[in-house]
């Protein structure tokens, strides 16, 4: 189980940073520096598939980088199974798979070294990640192009590279940061079904996304962070009816709406 | 911290434009570049010496002699002009009549025995370089001069020994207290560090940015800081993979010149890098690579924090640009004549290194400077590698 409680994460303005009409009006700047999160608490049971919803600018990738530990939280508290995230940092980072829709690949590695260097970094042994990455290609139908580099793959063949790479060393929670943005039809399926088996292995999920036709089919709970607070947190039954006719748009607008005012 | 550093080989040893800046540069661009150098400034003085000079002498019958030994210089023609005045004869050169023109006065009497000094004149474009009509004129002018001295004395009744003993009363003879090597060391042991130390800059530079800069722009960063291992240990991955390739850089590009210039040598029959190898024992190649090991660690590690902190290559290459032109600054102060290694200079960074090198090569190093050099770098090395791991610490830098 994962607990995320009361987080907030400042970031320093840059000397003479000038400021656009929109930033102006954003509460969260305060002097010289950006409240990106003010207040963001959610929990997360195994087995479940939380969608990460909110605008642009929200506190959604700041909420996941300090999840997967890539920030340090200002204030507030991760616990994963009882155990806090922050005090043993590299603890929760052997328990934690994180992709993302920008996420590169080594270029001149190939699809097989790129798994297995990340598979070696998670501490390995040889047997084990040959292994691992064998059941993995074969999951996933990468063996046709294992020994290919990364810079001659297509798109799909890259996610796919990526997806394996999230999850050699078998994390206990997955966290995507927007994994389908950008995406063609395809390889967005590809990641779609990489979490419904996520899902299906028992494996919590945490993704961040603007695409509620993802959040409808795939997720149990809701998350919907807005000028960094967690506006909404609940299940998924809870958040469609917050709009009369069931519309997650509607619910979404709702949300934020009563938020702004 | 080796896993990292591993893959990073792994991955800039498929890299061509590493491959180039690495081993193609110094084992043959940079070869072929100097050669052609070589070749081009060899063929222009060649030229140039053999080039044939036009001349006007105006009352050549005053000074027979001069005039036949002019006449019979391979690099002068003799040509004739009917102008007389120096402004005039000027200005024929600027037009390209002819290259030189020498004005003996009327009243010059070669053979007469007044002890009078004659003024002549003479007049060509002084400005090149290579003075080579001045250095001619002056062989011959010289000659001519040697000429009317002995006949001049001869005729006030001095004559074999007493001529040297008059024209040159005191002969100096010189005997160097220095070795060949020192001699050697003196010419060369700066112009080596001038290569060494910038080959470090440069073999750093490229994999620099492209593990520290490169790894934002493809995005491949934040995957990496949340793997389980230490910011420290990914650093330090990364600084040792820039470490080797400079180191590489230097080595490969000083085997590749000692291998050119042994080819070259043995094909021409010249040995004079055999000469200059024979000069450096094995420890004072050693204790060059001793000061240069913590020099590429400065390198290195200031390289990587600025990568690090660029947003994009872009920005990581704007960054360093400046920063290799800057490396020049203390490598050319020393240089400067006059500039020793001493107590002061050994703690100036760089500088100490060049002068260091100088010295190994002459042959004529202290050791307690040694030692304070080498140490002085170590400690900055350490310094700046700690700014680094840091640096690398800090999320406002990693995510900027």
């Amino acid at each position: 189980m994962i607990e995320i409680r009361q987080l907030a994460k400042a970031f320093a303005l840059e000397k003479g940073q000038k400021l656009s009409e929109a930033e102006l009006q954003d509460v969260r700047y305060t002097g010289r520096s950006f409240c990106s999160v003010r207040d963001v608490s959610f929990n997360c049971e195994n087995g479940q598939v939380i969608g990460l919803l909110g605008p642009n600018g929200a506190g959604k990738t700041t909420t996941l980088r300090m999840l997967s530990t890539a920030l340090k939280p200002d204030a507030g508290a991760i616990l994963m199974d009882g155990k806090d995230v922050l005090r043993d940092p590299l603890l929760a980072r052997r328990r934690i798979g994180f992709l993302s829709s920008s996420t590169g690949l080594y270029g001149r590695l190939t699809a097989f070294e790129n798994v297995a260097y990340f598979a070696r970094l998670h501490g390995m042994t040889e047997v084990a990640l040959r292994q691992r990455i064998d059941e993995l290609f074969t999951l996933l139908d990468m063996h046709s192009f294992a020994n290919r580099r990364a810079e001659l793959m297509s798109s799909g063949m890259k996610q796919k590279t990526a997806i394996a790479r999230a999850v050699v060393h078998s994390p206990a929670l997955v966290v995507l940061d927007e994994p389908t943005t950008g995406l063609d039809i395809m390889t967005t399926q590809t990641v779609l079904d990489f979490i419904r088996a996520l899902k299906v292995a028992g494996t919590p999920v945490i993704f961040s996304t603007h695409h509620l036709d993802e959040v409808s089919s795939l997720c149990d709970r809701v998350v919907v962070i807005n000028q960094g607070i967690s506006a909404f947190n609940g299940s998924l039954a809870a958040f469609r009816q917050l709009s009369a006719d069931g519309d997650l748009r509607q619910a979404f607008m709702s949300v934020i709406k009563q938020e702004s005012v | 911290m080796w896993q990292v550093y591993l893959k990073e080989l792994l991955e800039l040893s498929r890299d061509r434009k590493t491959l180039m800046f690495v081993i193609l540069l110094p084992v043959l661009i940079f070869p072929v570049i100097f050669g052609v150098l070589g070749l081009v400034a060899a063929n222009v003085t060649a030229s140039a010496q053999a080039e044939e000079h036009k001349y006007v002498i105006i009352n050549a019958d005053k000074a027979p002699a001069f005039a036949e030994q002019l006449f019979y210089h391979k690099n002068f023609k003799q040509v004739s002009t009917e102008l007389t005045e120096p402004e005039a004869l000027r200005q024929a050169i600027r037009a390209g009549q002819f290259d030189l023109v020498v004005i003996i006065p009327a009243d010059f009497a070669a053979g007469s025995t007044e002890l009078v000094q004659s003024q002549w004149t003479v007049i060509y474009n002084t400005a090149p370089v290579l003075d080579l009509i001045g250095n001619y004129l002056k062989d011959v002018v010289k000659d001519y001069s040697r000429q009317l001295q002995l006949a001049r004395l001869e005729a006030v009744g001095v004559t074999g020994k007493q001529v040297d003993a008059v024209l040159e009363p005191v002969q100096i003879n010189k005997i160097s207290s220095a070795e060949n090597r020192e001699n050697l060391g003196e010419k060369l042991g700066g112009w080596i560090a001038y290569l060494l130390v910038p080959l470090c800059f440069m073999g750093c530079s490229y994999p620099a940015i492209d593990i520290g800069a490169g790894e934002k722009e493809r995005g491949t960063l934040e995957t990496l800081l949340i793997c389980p291992i230490s910011r420290s240990s990914l650093v330090l991955g990364k600084f040792l993979t820039v470490l080797t390739t400079g180191l590489a850089t230097a080595l490969i590009t000083v085997l590749s010149f000692g291998g050119w210039g042994y080819l070259i040598g043995s094909l021409a029959g010249v040995d004079v890098v055999a000469k200059a190898m024979s000069a450096l024992g094995f420890t004072d190649l050693m204790l060059i690579l001793a000061m240069l090991i913590p020099l590429t660690m400065i390198f290195a590690s200031a390289l990587l924090s600025l990568s690090i902190y660029a947003r994009s290559f872009k920005e990581a290459q704007n960054y360093i640009g400046p920063m290799s032109i800057l490396v020049f600054v203390p490598l050319a102060l020393a240089l400067l004549p006059g500039v020793e290694l001493n107590w002061k200079t050994a703690l100036i960074p760089m500088t100490n290194i060049s002068l260091c090198i100088k010295e190994l090569v002459k042959g004529t190093i202290d050791m307690g400077i040694l030692t304070l050099v080498i140490a002085s770098t170590v400690v900055l090395a350490g310094v700046l590698i700690a700014f680094c791991v840091s640096w690398f610490q800090r999320e406002k830098v990693l995510f900027r």
